[in-house]
Parts: structure tokens; sequence; C-alpha cells
């Protein structure tokens, strides 16, 4: 029973901090694993803090609080808040980003495998048209893709691998974003206005590694995200426009190093970066360089 | 108890938004010097909008300018300038936002003569503001 809260306590925030507008290095690098038998707690808090480095001269800083409440040993539910700033050419602008709601269910454990499913929504705290003094900014300077998601996830994990499949797929667009690059001042960004977007894929396979006789453990992982269809925007004259090269597959390598203090407390440092990666990105998921630090306590 | 919660988590979400200074330089701000004059208008509000001023388009040996002359408007949350082919925004051309800025650029693939209105337009709740019928000088 204990290794099932636990298996559950691992899967909840993993696959929930992938749904966080998954589509590329910075967001999923958020994804982590808390491995530790002894969690039997039925609550938990995370607050996750990162910084990353994105395309052209933006540069990151973003944060998370997320609360887990697990009923029993097969039904967990988590809430989640982001908050991110984004500083560049621009100027810098701070907002929160979403509130993520995912409930996680875990079936029978058999021998050496454990199976859990995720249904999750994701809902945008802005219209992703956040501006600096009634100046308009690209999707990389946005909090949130401006979009009411529905995640759906399966986990599937053999000894000490993890397989780990999710779906994002937008259901109400509420993106009112108005950039345009003829109006921009540079060609860093390409035009996103009225951006709507599309679905994406994640696989993530990953491989806890304890390091014997101590509190320590490793786990590295590879997520591919594969970006289904081309987004597309509202040009100038008021037609939609699809933006070439921006489907496709995004490759990120992650490691996520684990110490646990006790029973209640432990972190969790992630560093990740993509070596795959869309020829555009103009939802501004663009990060090259992740480094995230998720502090848990349990009670 | 409850009430006093939320208010200071309320406080505490707002407190969180910051919105730093732009640093990135807007495109043109001032019409050219050798610029002719080929159309204008006066504004006139929509229902509940009280606007004051007109628009002069001017050519420039670069391309079109258009330009907002004495010009006040009620505020709105994601207003544009619109160059309008009638007084509804249906087929228009985005010419960025209503901002401090009173000279906007006209992109040199636009045929001006197909184009009557001028439009202040909320972009984000798609409510028209203001109207401006073109004369031509």
């Amino acid at each position: 029973m204990k290794k099932v809260i636990s298996i559950v306590a691992m899967i909840v925030p993993l696959l929930m901090a992938q749904g966080q507008g998954c589509s590329d290095a910075g967001i999923c690098s958020v994804g982590k694993s808390f491995e530790n038998d002894s969690l039997v707690f039925k609550n938990s808090l995370e607050w996750g803090s990162q910084y990353a480095k994105g395309d052209a001269d933006v540069s990151y800083v973003a944060h998370f609080l997320s609360y887990t409440k697990r009923f029993n040993a097969r039904f967990a539910f988590s809430a989640k808040v982001t908050l991110s700033t984004a500083t560049g050419s621009f100027g810098t602008r701070t907002q929160f980003g979403d509130a993520i709601l995912v409930g996680n269910y875990h079936f029978k454990p058999q021998k050496k495998q454990h199976w859990s499913a995720l249904l999750g929504l994701k809902f945008p705290f802005t219209a992703s048209n956040l501006k600096i003094n009634g100046f308009s900014l690209p999707l990389d300077y946005q909090s949130s893709l401006g979009t009411i998601d529905a995640f759906l996830g399966v986990n599937w994990r053999v000894q000490r691998w993890d397989f780990n499949t999710v779906w994002q797929i937008p259901l109400v667009n509420l993106n009112k974003n108005s950039y345009f690059r003829e109006y921009g001042g540079t060609n860093d960004f390409v035009s996103t206005n009225l951006f709507e977007r599309q679905p994406d894929a994640l696989v993530k396979v990953s491989y806890t590694q304890p390091i014997p006789n101590s509190r320590w453990s490793i786990k590295p992982n590879l997520i591919a995200i594969y970006h289904l269809g081309e987004d597309s925007f509202e040009n100038i004259f008021g037609q939609r426009e699809k933006i070439q090269g921006s489907s496709g597959l995004t490759v990120n390598a992650n490691v996520n190093v684990n110490y646990v203090f006790n029973t209640s407390h432990q972190i969790d440092l992630a560093l990740a970066s993509p070596f795959v990666v869309r020829d555009v990105r103009p939802d501004g998921l663009t990060r090259s360089l992740v480094i995230n630090l998720v502090y848990q306590y349990s009670f | 108890m409850k009430k006093l919660s939320i208010l200071a988590l309320a406080l505490l979400l707002f407190g969180c938004q910051e919105e730093g200074v732009l640093t990135q330089t807007p495109n043109s701000t001032t019409v050219n010097p050798n610029a002719t004059l080929r159309y204008f208008g006066d504004f006139y509000p929509t229902a509940g909008i009280q606007v004051e001023g007109g628009v002069r388009i001017y050519q420039t040996p670069g391309g079109f300018q258009l330009e907002l002359n004495g010009f006040s408007i009620s505020s709105g949350p994601d207003l544009k300038v619109y160059l309008s082919q009638s007084d509804t925004p249906t087929n228009f051309v985005n010419l960025g936002n209503l901002t401090g800025q009173t000279v906007y650029s006209i992109p040199n693939a636009v045929n001006l003569s197909n184009y009557s209105h001028v439009l202040i337009h909320c972009q984000q709740y798609n409510h028209l503001f203001a109207i401006a019928p073109l004369q031509e000088n």
C-alpha cells in the first residue's frame, strides 16, 4: 500500500508539471520525480523556482505553488498556480500564468509494473496579450498561452523505468495576443496576433538511479514533444495565416537530482536543454537552458 | 476570516503583477516633412464612447503615413487603428495599437483608394469605438 501511494505521489507532480503549457524544453523540464517509499502522507505542498534562457535575449524567472491531495491509494488530485517574469529587449513583464488542475488514477499494481492515468485542465490567468506601455509583446513575454487545455496522460512504470505519454489539447482559445512583427521593431519574433495553437503529444522516458547509502538519487530522462500541426495568426489584413515550420518535434535532455531530508521534506534540482527543436516556435516556448529547483513538504 | 483570507490572496495575486519599462523603440513617430496631405476626416463615436479629433493621411517619398490630430478617446483595453473599406471592421488593415504615438506607417502593399474609413477598434473584445470617414484632399 505504501508503495502504491508513493508511486501516486511521484507520478502526479511529474505529469502535472509537464502539463504546464508543455510544448518545449523549458516547461517540460519542470517534470520531476520525488522518490521516497516513506512518503505516505495525504497532502503535499510544493514550491518551485526556475531560471531559463530563451530565444533572442529573453530570460525567464518562473515560480509555481502546488497542492496535492491523496484521497486514497488510487486517486489523487493536484492544483497548481504559476507565475512568470520575462525580461528582454522589450522590457520586463511579470504576471500569473495558469491554474492547473489534475486528477490522477492509479490502477491496481501488477508484478514489477504499475499503470496510472491522468486527466487535467489548464486555465489561463491572461489572454496572452500583456503589454508594456501599450506596446504589444510577443508570446515569448507572455506568462500563459491563453488557452484552456485538457491533458490526457498515461504512465507505465517498470522497475526503475518510467514511460509517460501526455496529450495536451487546447479546448478553448482565449488568446488575444496582438503582436505584429511589422510593428515590433525587430525580426526576432514572428507575428502572433490572435494566435491559435495546435495540440501537443509528449513522450517521456526516464530512469531513476538511487545513490547507495545516501539520500540522493539521480534521474536522467528524455522528453520528446510533437506539435501536431501548424499554428496560425491573423495578419494585418485580418486574414488567418499559418505559421510555416511551427509544427514538428522537440527533444529535450533532462536530469533530475533529488535529495530527501526526511519523510516530509525533499528537494529536486532539474537541468534541461533541447537538442532537437522546431523550425519556428511562435508560442514563445523557446527555453534553451532551464534550471529548476523544487521543494516539497508532505504532511 | 474566510473573507480576509480571500482578500489577502487577491492582494498577493495582484501584487505580484509587474509591468516594467518599455525598452524597445516603437516605429515612426513623426510625419515626414516632405509629405503631401492626401486624405482627411473627423472621428465620430459609437454608443457610449467619447472621441475628439481627426485623421490625416500623407503621402511621403517612402509611402503613406497616417496621423491622428487633436485626438482623444475614451479609454479601452486593446484599441487598434484600422484602415477600413467600410464603417465596420470587416475588411481592414490593422495599423497597430492606439498608444501615445500619433503617426502610423501604412504598409506599401495597401492600395489606399480601396479604403474609405479609419476606425478605432477594441480587438480583444471586438468593440468598435470610433469612425472617421475619409475625404480626398
